[in-house]
């Protein structure tokens, strides 16, 4: 436990990276957002307006997790730190810049509604989808979609480090082949129509829940891949 | 600090693709000695030292250090230190943070010593790792080598692209800290003149075989080259495993496997032949690794091969 710890402090020792960058991103995005809002409420627009905005950060932790694994795993090799601890530090540090980026949407999302869509009847934080929600639901959800896109990120990079240019290869052509086979089968059968009034039945809470289940089983495949995974 | 045997190894073999990396290596590292990993390109040296320090894996044997699988074992890999070659480090990282993260990991970091070599190298430590020279990048290497003081240290070609200089205080340091906290030491190189009177013991690997074990000092004239008229050099050393031949018109320079007494030396003086020691890199760029430079190979090249003294 105390390397997984040392593991978490060696991912702080570059602060901008973990902390400084996604909130600099989040804060320009958020910026942006306002500004456009304005000018389109100065256009005369009308109702709400909605900006997606708040998922920048989001797709930078995507990258986070190629990069944490990429270079900051064969720096931990020669600290001699296991793979174990490395996994772990860096998930359990993720999951805790996830857990305080997610409060801090829920209580920008209070304060949005406080403030009438920051005066300007908008939504960026709080999308109605998501707001509606009780407190848990909406920091589950940011925090399970950020955890998925880090995941993501992590698993692609820990079956490069494994495999190589040979398991990219064989991974996306393997994805691109199921998706195909989905899509076709779908397709054949008509299936389309059912599967989007479904998706219109999604909750919040259910798409938290699913994603919490694929982020776990996506977490479990990359500790796998990486206790094997070596730098040369 | 009180095991005998610092690493020891049984057996390993480790096959990329259709490469034999590893083949059938066995060996054991004695605590506080320093020793030389000596080989070509491609034979195998960094693949054996990531395998005994648990940053890889065998395909087949079974490693110990200090009593204990080094793979994925934080307790074990806490007693071992290996900055490779071609090390990476996280892409924002600057000098000094290489070193905190080492200060961290490291139990007997001495920041005292870090701070002595980066005066040393004239190491610019506000700078970006990745806009370091190939030189300063392993002088970085080095210094979290040296200072992290660690039971099992490795260094991988750790002159790379450093200047004579530089070298020279790399060498001078190691020596100076080891006699003051020994530790098992492992030197990858193939500069071998250059490290060879800071080396207790030579290994060399080829192939992916060990090719030699032995102690330094009985490598010491353990080989002699014989030069004089030809016909007088070939009845000499007659007898004698070759390890190689050089002739021009009728004289002779051929080096032989042997001890030679004293009054083999006093022997030879009076046949007008002239003796000198062949010095490691010769030894070693001669009988483990070369082939017989010369077609007439003979039986004693063949043996000359797979010796050990």
């Amino acid at each position: 436990m105390e390397r997984v710890i040392k593991v978490v402090r060696m991912q702080l020792i570059n602060k901008w990276v973990f902390i400084g960058l996604p909130l600099l991103i989040l804060g320009c995005s958020f910026i942006f957002s306002l500004a456009i809002f304005w000018i389109v409420r100065e256009a005369g627009a009308e109702g709400a307006v909605y900006g997606g905005g708040a998922q920048a950060p989001m797709w930078y932790f995507l990258a986070l997790g190629i990069q944490a694994l990429t270079l900051t795993f064969p720096f931990s090799q020669a600290m001699s730190v296991s793979r174990r601890s490395f996994y772990l530090g860096t998930v359990l540090l993720f999951s805790a810049c996830a857990l305080a980026l997610s409060i801090f949407y829920y209580l920008m999302g209070l304060v949005e509604k406080a403030t009438g869509g920051w005066w300007l009847d908008s939504r960026f934080f709080a999308l109605e989808w998501i707001a509606d929600n009780n407190a848990a639901v909406q920091v589950g959800f940011y925090f399970v979609l950020m955890v998925l896109l880090f995941m993501i990120g992590f698993l692609i990079a820990t079956i490069y480090m494994r495999w190589k240019t040979t398991g990219m290869v064989v991974f996306f052509i393997g994805l691109g082949v199921v998706l195909l086979g989905v899509a076709a089968l779908m397709t054949f059968s008509d299936f389309w129509d059912n599967f989007w009034s479904w998706a219109l039945t999604w909750t919040a809470a259910g798409v938290t829940l699913w994603g919490g289940a694929v982020a776990v089983v996506m977490a479990g495949g990359s500790y796998l891949t990486l206790r094997k995974a070596t730098v040369a | 600090m009180s095991e005998k045997i610092a690493v020891s190894a049984q057996r390993l073999t480790k096959t990329f693709k259709d490469v034999k990396a590893l083949d059938d290596v066995t060996l054991q590292l004695e605590s506080n000695k320093i020793y030389g990993l000596l080989g070509r390109n491609g034979a195998g040296k960094t693949t054996l030292m990531s395998i005994l320090t648990g940053q890889g894996y065998p395909g087949s044997g079974e490693i110990e250090i200090f009593g204990h699988a080094p793979f994925e074992h934080d307790a074990t890999l806490s007693r071992i230190c290996f900055i490779r070659e071609s090390q990476k480090y996280p892409d924002e990282y600057k000098v000094f943070q290489a070193f905190k993260a080492a200060s961290l990991f490291f139990e007997n970091w001495n920041e005292a010593l870090a701070q002595e070599l980066i005066a040393d190298f004239n190491l610019p430590v506000k700078r970006k790792i990745k806009k370091l020279s190939r030189g300063q990048l392993s002088a970085v290497g080095v210094i979290i080598g040296l200072a992290s003081r660690a039971e099992v240290t490795f260094f991988d070609e750790p002159y790379l692209g450093l200047d004579a200089v530089a070298r020279q205080i790399f060498y001078d340091r190691l020596v100076e800290d080891f006699s003051l906290y020994p530790r098992t030491i492992v030197l990858s190189s193939h500069l071998i003149d250059e490290v060879a009177n800071l080396l207790e013991h030579v290994i060399i690997i080829d192939g992916g075989r060990i090719v030699m074990d032995s102690d330094a000092e009985s490598l010491q004239g353990a080989a002699v080259t014989v030069s004089g008229n030809s016909s007088t050099v070939h009845e000499f050393i007659e007898g004698y495993p070759v390890i190689h031949r050089d002739s021009l018109g009728t004289l002779a320079s051929i080096s032989i496997r042997a001890r030679l007494s004293e009054r083999q030396q006093t022997e030879a003086r009076e046949l007008g032949l002239d003796l000198s020691p062949v010095s490691l890199q010769q030894l070693v760029v001669r009988t483990a690794l070369g082939q017989p430079v010369q077609s007439e190979t003979t039986e004693g090249d063949e043996e000359a091969k797979q010796w050990s003294v």
